[in-house]
């Protein structure tokens, strides 16, 4: 969709209209009657979701904010969106599970899921209100003006690929008058070539070329396996990074910095760097509302450095999609994520490896382990 | 609470608990915390201060620097 013509036909022609408009608040309503729109050009039932979850949302955030009984009102505006994330998304994944689990135990009554529903964008709705509503609770931003919201939760140019942005940066945004400026175009117009350029040029090409690899690896010999699978950490990353550059572009277009998403994640000498450069909406996220919620359950500090990261990578990887192969990817980072922080702990103990660890010849090291290691891990995720 | 919370960073993250570390010294962004320790200095602030601070506070640019923190803590 973000590669679509219709992408950017409306793109350019909402632009024209939106910096038409005099007020920001009636730019942000037209913008989000577009955002919905489009997901509606796209699929119907997409747009109605999108609508009800949105309506959902913000009125939690209402009965959290009244402040008598904000704790309950927020454990359950979350248990809902988890629910309808759930069913959803995994309905037909948790029936697979089910299944395979039949085979094993055949007295378990058989479950059959015939209907599987994906609307678009789910995944970042849902974690976009999630952390609205959790940050509203936690008195980190107020629910702010219904128009925000609303545009925070429908923006065509965030909606399908992130970034996973937050509330209290995007209401600072849409709630200024913006004024038109040249700036916004050129700044736009510059970084979706950019993003044009890494997806079309460079990521489809290096694609073209590794994809017969991954097809039939039986037929290469180990070098031009390996070469394949560095190949296709690199095709990775400039896909996901070209997307968001697109989003970024395009969100400037109407006058929105939206945050960042990737930050040369190769170059870092270690896995926390690598997550922290690394779909940083995402990583920050899994820090903020998994990781953190997450350590106190753990009372034993071996436990917690252990099954915290598992757990949260985990469900970091089923978040990619439902299947367990992206399970698997997760729990792959969450282990390097337990052995960084073992190492962590060690090297504080010993002062002449904290020393050496900082060294240059260390950290290009560690830089290439780091690498290895990521690129070892998206043979799951492929 | 500013030496409060400096004597709990040396113990806790530095490998030399006599290294100098002043409530301005960046703590985050120069490394000497890293993001995954940081869930113990949300606890011990939680349990000595009985101040639970949001994650998303609790990062390189408003958690950086022990005057920072206290910032915050008495925010909360």
């Amino acid at each position: 969709m973000i590669v679509g013509i219709e992408f950017y036909t409306l793109l350019a022609t909402g632009a024209v209209i939106y910096w038409l408009i005099p007020k920001q608040i009636i730019r942000n309503y037209f913008l989000s009657a577009a955002s919905i729109a489009f997901i509606s050009y796209f699929d119907k039932y997409s747009a109605i979701i999108a609508v009800i979850l949105i309506l959902y949302s913000y009125m939690f955030a209402v009965l959290i904010e009244k402040n008598k009984g904000k704790r309950i009102f927020h454990r359950l505006g979350i248990t809902g969106l988890v629910i309808l994330l759930v069913i959803f998304k995994y309905l037909g994944f948790l029936n697979e599970v089910l299944s395979s689990l039949d085979n094993f135990i055949s007295s378990l009554p058989v479950f059959k899921i015939e209907f599987v529903l994906l609307p678009l964008g789910i995944s970042y709705i849902i974690f976009k209100h999630i952390s609205y509503l959790t940050d509203v609770y936690w008195g980190i931003n107020n629910k702010g003006r219904f128009a925000d919201f609303l545009l925070y939760s429908s923006l065509f140019t965030i909606y399908i690929a992130g970034p996973i942005e937050r509330f209290s940066r995007f209401k600072i945004e849409s709630g200024r008058e913006n004024k038109f400026s040249g700036v916004f175009i050129e700044e736009s117009f510059k970084r979706i070539v950019f993003g044009l350029f890494k997806k079309f040029v460079v990521a489809d090409w290096l694609g073209f070329f590794i994809a017969p690899v991954w097809e039939n690896p039986g037929n290469y010999p180990a070098g031009i396996k390996i070469l394949a699978l560095f190949g296709y950490s690199i095709q990775i990353y400039l896909d996901f990074s070209a997307y968001s550059d697109i989003a970024i572009g395009a969100s400037r277009l109407y006058g929105f910095k939206i945050m960042e998403n990737f930050d040369y994640p190769y170059l870092k000498s270690n896995i926390a760097q690598f997550w922290r450069s690394w779909h940083i909406s995402l990583s920050d996220w899994i820090r903020d509302y998994l990781f953190f919620p997450l350590s106190p359950v753990f009372k034993n500090k071996t436990w917690q450095i252990f099954f915290v990261p598992l757990i949260a990578m985990g469900l970091c990887g089923l978040w990619h999609g439902p299947a367990m192969h992206f399970v698997y990817w997760g729990l792959c980072h969450g282990f390097a994520i337990f052995i960084y922080q073992v190492w962590v702990i060690i090297k504080r103990k010993n002062p002449a490896l904290n020393q050496m660890s900082g060294t240059k010849w260390f950290n290009a090291a560690g830089t290439l382990f780091t690498f290895v290691y990521v690129s070892f891990c998206w043979i799951f995720f492929r | 609470m500013e030496e409060k919370l400096i004597e709990f960073i040396k113990n806790e993250f530095l490998s030399d608990p006599g290294t100098e570390i002043t409530a301005e010294s960046k703590l985050i962004s120069s490394g000497i915390v890293d993001s995954f320790s940081l869930f113990s200095l949300q606890a011990y602030i939680e349990r000595e201060f009985g101040k639970k601070i949001p994650p998303p506070l609790i990062t390189a640019e408003s958690f950086d620097t022990v005057k920072q923190m206290i910032e915050i803590i008495n925010r909360y």
